[in-house]
């Protein structure tokens, strides 16, 4: 199975985990992934209102044209945010008129775009493409006894609704039973963590990851997986937020779902990109040698 | 309360230039759309903290009440976490509405911090293509001022001491497209064309 990868900035910081983690587990399952040269920022939800829906909507195209220089009918991205635009404005090039004006923009860069790719999730490649059977024919620490939370968040799968049940998704939970783990059942997991606000309000942030931690929490989960680079850093960073201000003592580490993979797959904690949680997973993971 | 004050409290102010503009942006034809069912607010993750519901944005924006649409917090609140848009019966994706209130509000001389946020970031894809998170925090920083960045710092410290100590902010930018002037072509071109096509 052959893609084309957009990793997005924050794989270059605040998820280098994922990216890591999502590399590491696609060379085990055998997904031959290949980044996009010289791709640039999504341009995420906000820059349209800085330059312009249009604008904004040629800057993530870029992407897409350089993505069918590749070759690969299928763009995979880990990032929702990432996911969300570019599987948008994917859509957008099926209007004619839409598709002459971005590819006259984008002629200013020796590039046009035909608007032929699917653009994908990685959450959605690992369950529709690679397929449940296969991961847990790959997994050898049965993740047994250890309950997870998996907090799917806003974007992922409402922007596109391409994918699992967008009203009650299961993906990350059948994951989760693959790799031998309990997924538990909490109220807030698709409540929004309010994304990018976390810098420009954090206390509007703080007040909405409160309630996602205490059900998690509640659900008595160890940990939280999730798909989404804003929401692990969020509720992970944040958490320290929370409890001084909520007197809570939380202490639930907040990995993506393809570090739970790599896990029970029985890779070491360095490819398991384990060292940049900012609350330890170690102590949930202590059972399964990570 | 005297009669003048009576009377002005009265008396709407209708702006119909104001309804003409919004419908005129990019994704203005959306607003028309609403059927104002009120599916908007009852999905939205931060209503309780909005001075309008973003069903009530549609309505006013509807009867020209410019003053109370661009003040609102509403637009800056709104974290494109498309659950309206989901469940909307006629499929308007309102935070695009939202993204482009930010900007008619701005052009009226309104803004807040998630719109300087927007604008560091926007200025970064432009100036390297790619968004350097580190750098991010401090041109937004500097952006708000520096009183207002110092008294950030502070509250933030053990979130960002967090961090850098696990290595999640980088100190020096990752590296950016090849050819950013070529982009940034690409981009005012892009914006060319909006403007002929009578986006603003």
């Amino acid at each position: 199975m052959k893609y084309t990868y957009y990793p997005g900035c924050s794989s270059e910081g605040t998820a280098i985990s994922y990216h890591h983690s999502a590399l590491e587990v696609a060379k085990i399952l055998g997904l031959d992934i290949k980044e996009i040269d010289d791709w640039n920022c999504c341009g995420s939800t906000v820059t349209s209102s800085v330059i312009g829906q249009f604008a904004a909507d040629v800057l993530a195209a870029r992407n897409l044209a350089l993505a069918e220089k590749m070759g690969q009918e299928d763009v995979v991205a880990t990032c929702s945010s990432c996911y969300a635009i570019l599987g948008s404005v994917n859509k957008k090039f099926a209007d004619e008129k839409f598709k002459t004006n971005a590819n006259d923009a984008l002629g200013k860069d020796e590039l046009s775009y035909s608007g032929g790719l699917n653009v994908r999730m990685l959450l959605d490649v690992m369950v529709s493409d690679v397929g449940l059977e296969t991961i847990a024919s790959k997994v050898v620490k049965p993740l047994k006894g250890l309950k997870v939370a998996g907090y799917v968040g806003c974007q992922t799968v409402r922007a596109l609704r391409e994918f699992d049940n967008w009203e009650n998704p299961t993906f990350l939970d059948d994951i989760t039973r693959t790799l031998g783990a309990e997924a538990v059942n909490f109220s807030h997991k698709l409540k929004c963590c309010t994304g990018a606000m976390a810098l420009s309000s954090p206390d509007v942030t703080i007040s909405a990851i409160y309630p996602i931690l205490k059900s998690a929490h509640d659900a008595g989960a160890d940990l939280i997986v999730t798909p989404c680079p804003l929401c692990q850093m969020n509720l992970d960073a944040y958490q320290i937020k929370v409890n001084k201000i909520y007197g809570t003592n939380y202490n639930i580490p907040v990995l993506f779902f393809t570090q739970l993979m790599a896990i029970a797959f029985g890779l070491d904690r360095k490819k398991a990109a384990l060292d940049y949680c900012i609350v330890s997973p170690n102590n949930a993971l202590a059972g399964f040698g990570a | 309360m005297t009669e003048a004050m009576a009377k002005e409290k009265a008396t709407v102010k209708y702006d119909s230039q104001f309804t003409k503009k919004v419908y005129e942006m990019e994704n203005g034809k959306w607003v028309k759309m609403c059927m104002q069912c009120g599916i908007c607010p009852t999905t939205c993750a931060l209503k309780e903290k909005m001075d309008l519901s973003p069903r009530r944005i549609i309505q006013l924006i509807r009867a020209g009440r410019k003053d109370e649409v661009l003040q609102a917090n509403t637009m800056w609140l709104c974290t494109s976490c498309y659950a309206c848009a989901c469940r909307c019966p006629r499929g308007v994706p309102m935070m695009d509405v939202m993204h482009d209130l930010r900007h008619l509000a701005v052009e009226n001389g309104i803004n807040h911090n998630s719109q300087s946020m927007a604008e560091v970031y926007a200025k970064d894809v432009s100036k390297r293509g790619r968004i350097w998170e580190g750098g991010l925090t401090l041109n937004y920083g500097l952006k708000i001022g520096l009183g207002n960045f110092f008294k950030m710092a502070l509250d933030m410290q053990d979130i960002g001491k967090n961090m850098m100590f696990h290595r999640r902010l980088t100190l020096l930018p990752p590296k950016g497209v090849k050819n950013p002037g070529k982009l940034r072509e690409v981009l005012s071109r892009a914006a060319e064309i909006a403007k002929r096509e009578g986006a603003h």
